[in-house]
């Protein structure tokens, strides 16, 4: 019973072979150097068929046997080769070529991912018929191109070596199809039967299990451990009707019509809800400068969102309340601009809060500001909380608090669109607690896990794991033995999402096909088609579920059944269905939201609340999220937007509290809470509450692979159980220096741009709006420079590229952009700490002004193209020249590495191959490297090319189509995937190019280290900070000009 | 008329003196050669295990890294380079400058000058990502189409010089020793000794043409080598100076690295020189402590002229009003690595100022250590150019560590391995002084005696 039903896919079968894989590179795990690493690196010469044999132990006896056999016949084919090593490669054409796959041409299928908080629509580049490449869907209406660092990193976990084969028992030997489905079948008829999965963004999966559910008298369980819980009980108790029965009660906001928003803790820009689509919208609310939005975050950890607010003011968990109510009072009471400044019951629960600019320990103009600010830009504005970071005791409270406000300031139905709620996202820990206790009751005999991994999520107290114990039967559909599959009695991997059929709703009415890109590389099964098969062979559940074959059946009939006369009644429904499948997507039209009515009778349960001592604050991190992705060497390696620090957590602290604890970076610090302690090094971050320890959580994990293992600790643990639910932040801790050092892997040091040290460097160059609005070009100063050379004549192309830091969040998701389309290695943290990372693009972020308060700014640098390139003439091989079209290329393979180049770049974006990286990448990883960029090997410097690759192929299809270019036909790695718009390439001598506008026509466009004369051919543009402030600099480096 | 001090002292006979520097080509080595030798050796074979590792696994086992993407290998190469400097002042721009005091220790110099050359010639070759395809750096018809070296690098100019100077300074060496190595063959008392020194004096008969001809070429090539002494640090220096880095892109630089390496060079050859006198008693009538404080004195001025240069760099760092440059230096000297440049300062400016007194400079041990610590100082000196300068430039968030490992001091003590193998063979095989230029300097001194 193949689901799968397309036929284009052959040549995946070479990839099945190609899969059994050699080692695991060497450089990632030899810092870890732990048994594991010790017995592979003990093996790793052993280039015999018995090397498998010692790998797999008795779990895979009869595979070596295989493998013996199959070599032994290579051997003999292979005369010429000498060993294994270097095999002998035979290129085997196409028995029948398959229709849409051409050779050397990439095909690209409209897809979506969702990674459990957000959809994003995705295009999936594939060559010769498996995807090497992730970007976002252009047409897709939300994330409109952006991707997310997760959407384009889950292609290396469809090519992870330690996914399961094929499904496993308890013992860990394979099992059979078949005989899983008996046993389950046999199983699932004594009843007790509990679906636990994570969000289900996929309305048919949805129904699936909804189907399912209805059959065997189950009981669906959700839960995901970024839940937004707290938003919908906020939205239950503050409003009589908040949503319609078939959505889920988490609204969708509308950043980019908000002209002021104040988020507190939510980190929309980074991390919650849904990041690339908020990121989109809040930079097209910034791209018209004159008019554009101002971001004030209250931040209890450095987060990207308060990276990039105009104003942001650091805060503990525990004052979340304070600031939501504080500002309440100050619009309700103090302005008395409300109809609700009348209710008095309004007024007794914001008496309290009257004067908390003061606890919050900030000017009470300033906060008076923001207030009117807000009310000033009514049924315009929005303020937003949320996320693991406002997980306190107080969390409903906190929600009730924030409606109120955006019901005051008459946001609700404008900027917050409830019609339009977010789909799926019905985590609940209330209900996990309740399934825990169900469990030791020994209700429940049969439990199926999907898509969430509660044994490494769920704090280790609430005693999950010895529940799950009583439970007869537990089935998990993960693609690995990992923290939960250890305890389940069968393990049935799901397809990988890039091999299967689905749907995602990715807001309220957006609806997105999910299309399978290969064909299964292993022995799996969705979980969708597991429960109809179980529903089949038991003979329950409806004929929904029953009749179809496969689940792309049960996904066709409910797209015809549901989801067409949403969107487009009447219309057939194949050409529905082919259109959706091009376009990516389609779209309920949208229904006006009238503003709800605030019950102000909630507000009565919103209490003051203040705490002393340190506050713990755990909050998922950009790259990791969850956790769930961590064997994904990107991602360990991407270096946090904010800390920088990549390969660890750790807790974050302010510089007054280091000096109090005499704590240096990397300290090894002891937390203890409650008893429980957790050991885990110090990083000292400016711009955090004294009393703050902020720490990352999805690290720590124990069972994901050999890349994430042990990388880092579970600080999910720190979650504590309180009421009917479990907070993870704000809980009182004590933290103790054990006075050993730890090294964390930073790429980037801290550095403060204005300080001695670097005063009067002109790197990223900022102004305050006020500045902008007098002057266009404010501090944005040049240089008279003159030259006794002409220069390079361009006649034809000449390529540039412009970012602009006003829009840039540093969401960092074009350096994974760049990362899978020039197959960049990864290194591991002990080469991270020795500086050999390879990033081409890296962000550079910075901090201005003094320790408590600074503020950051991002600079994605990649190489400048300079046309004074300093790096080619110091080349004494010429590996290194200069294009006709103003492109900086590397001839590889002409570089001997004297290295030079990389000393003579003033931007220092020039990376060396240390070691064979490339060499060392474990099968079947490399099915995911770009076949248009080399792989380098040792020796050779390499850096970015301005996807010199992707300008050639757009030249190639114009020269075939006898045509010129077209304007900004060339779309290069990191600007197709930038979700803020940031970054315009281009050619620079068409004048009605983008880019060639920005460098002519702005007048905030400047060059990098412009008095140097390199002539790069990138440009930034300056960052305007929408706040108060007249002026952005006290120092001497004014506008104007010196020579 | 001032009375000079006799160059050579002990009433030697001109047998004495032949048999004098004979003597240790002609007799079996002692146990402290043979220590010597074996330590060495050893070394040098833990040098070449090194470079096999290093190069076989590829540059990231030594401390380079981004940003710092030169290291011990150029910091090394550019300290034995420097150290090749002394020998060819002395045998070149002495000699023609009839400096008769040269000749006792010119012959020895020149060596470690080859020595020097030849192990600091290895360095820019290993170092580089791909060592096996090192010879793309030298310009030669190949069949890689248009494929040429790019002339504008100053990395290809410093293999034309280093190249050059290996080559010329061997060559004069050689020349020089053609009729001691006569000498030696027309001494021998066995069969090999004969023909292998034979071969080596390349039929020297010791005719007055023979004396004639050699003379002038000579002449001719000490000519040659001496505008090598200026030219080939000033261009392993246009490595840095031409480049745009802060803290190397300096016009002081020729100068500063010439003398730096006149001032290393004479560091190494009083260390040398003060061991050979320990090692072969005899020498010590032909090395006088006379020799050792001339050296010294050259020493003393030109570690003057290189603590000038490093005070000048402040003062342009500070005049040119560059943020960069004046940054640099700062750091450079208060930075992370200030220490690196204090070791260099006390070594190479302070050290050698005690030899204003005239007892230290003609005191052996002092000089020995003042030697050492040139030595130590001048290696610090390419260390703080080097690392300082890459460690922190433009974009503070490229800045970072060296991260110096194992092999950065295995590759750097292994080198010493390679140079003292060389030297002590040298020491045995080759007379360690010229015969037949140090018989002339057997009157100086003496003239009062026929007043």
């Amino acid at each position: 019973m193949s689901e799968i039903q397309i036929e284009n896919r052959e040549e995946s079968n070479a990839l099945e072979k190609s899969e059994k894989a050699e080692r695991y590179w060497l450089s990632l795990d030899q810092w870890n150097n732990d048994d594991e690493f010790q017995k592979i690196a003990e093996q790793e010469f052993l280039s015999s068929p018995l090397r498998e044999d010692a790998e797999n132990g008795s779990q895979e006896s009869g595979w070596a046997r295989r493998e013996f056999l199959k070599l032994m016949g290579a051997s003999l084919a292979m005369t010429s080769a000498g060993c294994l090593r270097r095999p002998v490669q035979k290129i085997v054409p196409y028995n029948k070529q398959p229709e849409e796959v051409t050779f050397g041409v990439s095909n690209n299928y409209s897809s979506v991912y969702f990674d459990g908080s957000e959809g994003i629509g995705l295009l999936v580049k594939t060559r010769e018929g498996r995807p090497i490449k992730i970007e976002g869907n252009e047409k897709h209406p939300l994330n409109k191109g952006g991707t997310s660092v997760r959407a384009q990193a889950h292609l290396l976990s469809l090519y992870d070596p330690e996914r399961l084969r094929g499904p496993r028992q308890k013992s860990g030997a394979s099992a059979k199809w078949e005989e899983i489905d008996d046993a389950v079948v046999k199983q699932l008829g004594k009843g007790g039967v509990v679906v636990m999965t994570g969000s289900l963004a996929s309305p048919s999966t949805r129904a699936l299990v909804t189907d399912f559910c209805q059959g065997f008298g189950a009981k669906h369980i959700v839960w995901e451990p970024l839940s937004y819980e707290e938003i919908r009980e906020g939205q239950k108790a503050s409003y009589a009707a908040p949503f319609s029965p078939d959505q889920t009660g988490v609204p969708f906001y509308r950043f980019d019509k908000a002209k002021v928003i104040v988020s507190v803790d939510a980190d929309f820009l980074g991390t919650w809800l849904a990041p690339t689509v908020f990121t989109r919208q809040f930079s097209s609310a910034r791209k018209n400068i004159e008019k554009m939005n101002r971001l004030v975050a209250f931040d209890s950890y450095y987060s990207l969102t308060g990276a990039n607010a105009d104003i942001r003011m650091r805060i503990k968990p525990s004052q979340q309340l304070d600031v939501v109510m504080g500002l309440a009072h100050e619009i309700v009471l103090k302005q008395g601009k409300s109809h609700f400044s009348g209710d008095s019951r309004v007024k007794a629960a914001l008496e309290p809060f009257a004067n908390v600019s003061i606890k919050l320990g900030m000017e009470p103009a300033l906060f008076s500001q923001i207030a009117k600010d807000l009310i000033e830009n009514k049924g315009e504005s929005l303020v937003v909380a949320g996320g693991l970071p406002t997980m306190t005791e107080k969390a409903v409270e906190l929600q009730v608090a924030v409606n109120f406000l955006n019901s005051v300031l008459e946001n609700d139905g404008k900027t917050i669109e409830f019609k339009s709620a977010f789909a799926g996202l019905n985590g609940s820990m209330k209900s996990v607690l309740e399934l825990i206790e169900s469990m030791n009751t020994g209700s429940v005999k049969t439990i199926v896990i999907h898509k969430t991994n509660p044994i490494y999520n769920l704090p280790e107290s609430l005693g999950f794991k010895e529940a799950l114990k009583k439970v007869e039967m537990v089935l998990y559909t993960g693609d690995r033995v990992d923290e939960t599959g250890r305890q389940a009695d069968y393990v049935i991997p799901d397809n990988h999402s890039l091999e299967t059929w689905g749907d995602i709703e990715t807001a309220g009415g957006y609806y997105s096909l999910q299309q399978p890109t290969i064909r299964p590389l292993y022995d799996t099964r969705s979980f969708q088609l597991s429960l109809m098969t179980w529903a089949f062979m038991s003979k329950k559940g409806s004929s929904r579920l029953t009749t179809p074959e496969t689940y792309y059946d049960y996904l066709r009939a409910f797209w015809k059944d549901e989801v067409l006369p949403k969107v487009a009644k009447g219309k057939d429904f194949e050409d529905f269905w082919e259109t959706a499948l091009q376009e990516g997507y389609v779209e309920v039209p949208r229904a006006n939201s009238a503003p709800r009515v605030f019950k102000a009778e909630s507000l009565s349960s919103v209490t003051p609340w203040s705490q002393s001592g340190y506050e713990v604050v755990l909050y998922p991190t950009v790259a990791l999220g969850d956790g769930a992705l961590a064997n994904v060497s990107w991602l360990q390696e991407l270096p946090d937007p904010v800390t920088k620090i990549c390969w660890d957590n750790y807790v974050s602290l302010s510089l007054a509290t280091a000096e109090k604890l005499k704590v240096k970076e990397g300290s090894l610090m002891e937390l203890n809470m409650s008893g429980q302690t957790l050991t885990l090094p110090a990083h000292i971050h400016p711009g955090l509450h004294d009393e703050v320890l902020a720490i990352p959580v999805g690290y720590g994990r124990t069972a994901a692979g050999k890349i994430a293992n042990n990388v880092g600790v579970n600080s999910f643990n720190l979650g504590r159980k309180k009421g009917a639910s479990v907070v993870f932040s704000g809980m009182k801790a004590e933290l103790k220096n054990t006075g050993k050092d730890y090294q964390l892997a930073n790429p980037q040091g801290h550095h403060v741009l204005g300080d001695s040290k670097t005063a009067g460097r002109k790197i990223v160059v900022e102004a305050t709006l006020a500045e902008y609005l007098k002057d266009k070009a404010a501090n944005n100063h040049n240089h008279k420079i003159w030259s006794i050379w002409e220069g390079h004549q361009y006649n034809g192309n000449k390529w540039g590229m412009s970012i602009d830091l006003n829009a840039c969040t540093g969401c960092n998701s074009c350096v994974v952009a760049c990362q899978s389309e020039n197959n960049i290695p990864v290194v591991g943290k002990k080469y991270v700490i020795q500086g050999r990372e390879m990033h081409w693009l890296r962000i550079d972020r910075y901090f201005v002004g003094g320790p408590a308060q600074a503020e950051a700014v991002f600079q994605p640098i990649l190489c400048q193209h300079c046309d004074n390139a300093p790096c080619e003439t110091v080349c004494p091989v010429l590996a290194t020249v200069h294009s006709s079209e103003g492109l900086n290329d590397m001839v590889y393979n002409r570089c001997v590495g004297t290295r030079y180049c990389s000393n003579n770049c003033p931007y220092k974006v020039r990376r060396f191959n240390w070691f064979n990286f490339n060499k060392d990448i474990e099968k079947p990883l490399h099915l995911a490297l770009n076949p248009d960029v080399t792989v380098r090997m040792r020796g050779v410097m390499e850096k970015c090319s301005f996807c010199v690759h992707r300008i050639k192929e757009v030249k190639n299809t114009a020269r075939l189509e006898g045509r010129n270019l077209k304007t900004d036909e060339v779309k290069v790695a990191c600007q197709s995937s930038c979700s803020a718009n940031a970054i315009a390439f281009g050619d620079l001598n068409n004048p009605d190019s983008e880019v060639a506008k920005a460098f002519k026509d702005d007048p905030r466009s400047y060059a990098l280290l412009e008095e140097f004369h390199a002539a790069p051919s990138v440009r930034y543009q300056t960052k305007i900070r929408n706040n108060h402030q007249e002026k952005r600099y006290n120092d001497a480096h004014k506008k104007g000009g010196h020579a | 008329m001032m009375q000079r001090s006799p160059l050579i002292t002990g009433n030697k006979t001109l047998k004495d003196i032949t048999d004098d520097i004979a003597a240790p080509i002609e007799s079996m080595p002692g146990n402290g050669w043979v220590g010597l030798f074996l330590g060495a050796k050893a070394l040098f074979v833990f040098y070449i295990i090194t470079i096999g590792i290093v190069v076989s696994t590829g540059m990231g086992l030594l401390g380079v890294n981004h940003p710092n993407a030169w290291g011990t290998m150029i910091i090394t190469f550019v300290f034995w380079i420097g150290i090749g400097h002394a020998g060819t002042l002395i045998s070149a721009i002495l000699f023609l400058f009839r400096q008769k005091w040269r000749t006792s220790v010119a012959r020895t110099a020149e060596a470690m000058t080859v020595f020097a050359v030849m192990t600091a010639g290895l360095f820019p070759l290993m170092h580089t990502g791909r060592p096996w395809l090192d010879y793309w750096l030298f310009p030669y018809p190949n069949q890689r189409g248009p494929l040429w070296v790019n002339f504008r690098s100053p990395l290809l100019w410093d293999v034309f010089a280093v190249s050059t100077y290996a080559t010329v300074s061997m060559v004069f060496w050689y020349i020089g020793m053609v009729p001691d190595f006569a000498t030696i063959r027309d001494r021998a008392k066995n069969k090999i000794r004969q023909t292998v020194y034979g071969i080596l004096s390349l039929g020297w008969r010791g005719t007055a043409r023979d004396w004639s001809h050699y003379e002038i070429v000579y002449m001719l090539l000490a000519g040659l080598s001496t505008p090598l002494v200026l030219s080939v640090h000033t261009i392993v220096s246009f490595d840095f100076a031409v480049s745009n880095l802060p803290g190397w892109h300096t016009t002081i630089f020729p100068p500063y690295f010439v003398a730096g390496a006149i001032f290393s060079g004479f560091g190494m050859v009083v260390t040398l020189m003060t061991l050979v006198r320990i090692g072969f008693p005899t020498f010590k009538d032909y090395i006088t402590i006379n020799h050792m404080e001339v050296m010294n004195k050259i020493i003393m001025t030109t570690g003057l002229m290189v603590g000038y240069a490093y005070a000048s760099e402040f003062f342009i760092a500070w005049y040119s009003g560059n943020i960069y440059e004046r940054f640099v230096f700062v750091n450079r000297a208060f930075g992370d690595y200030g220490w690196s440049y204090w070791i260099m300062v006390c070594c190479n400016v302070l050290s050698p100022q005690i030899f204003w007194f005239k007892r230290f400079r003609r005191s052996i041990p002092v000089m020995f250590v003042v030697s050492i610590f040139v030595n130590i100082g001048m290696w610090f000196e390419r260390f703080v150019i080097t690392v300082t300068s890459l460690h922190a430039d433009f974009l503070p968030s490229s800045w970072g560590s060296y991260a110096w490992s194992r092999y950065d001091s295995f590759i750097l003590l292994g080198s010493f391995g390679m140079f003292l193998t060389l030297f002590l063979l040298y020491l045995r095989l080759f007379p360690a002084i010229s015969i037949a230029e140090i018989k002339p300097m057997l009157h100086v001194g003496k003239e009062g005696g026929h007043q």
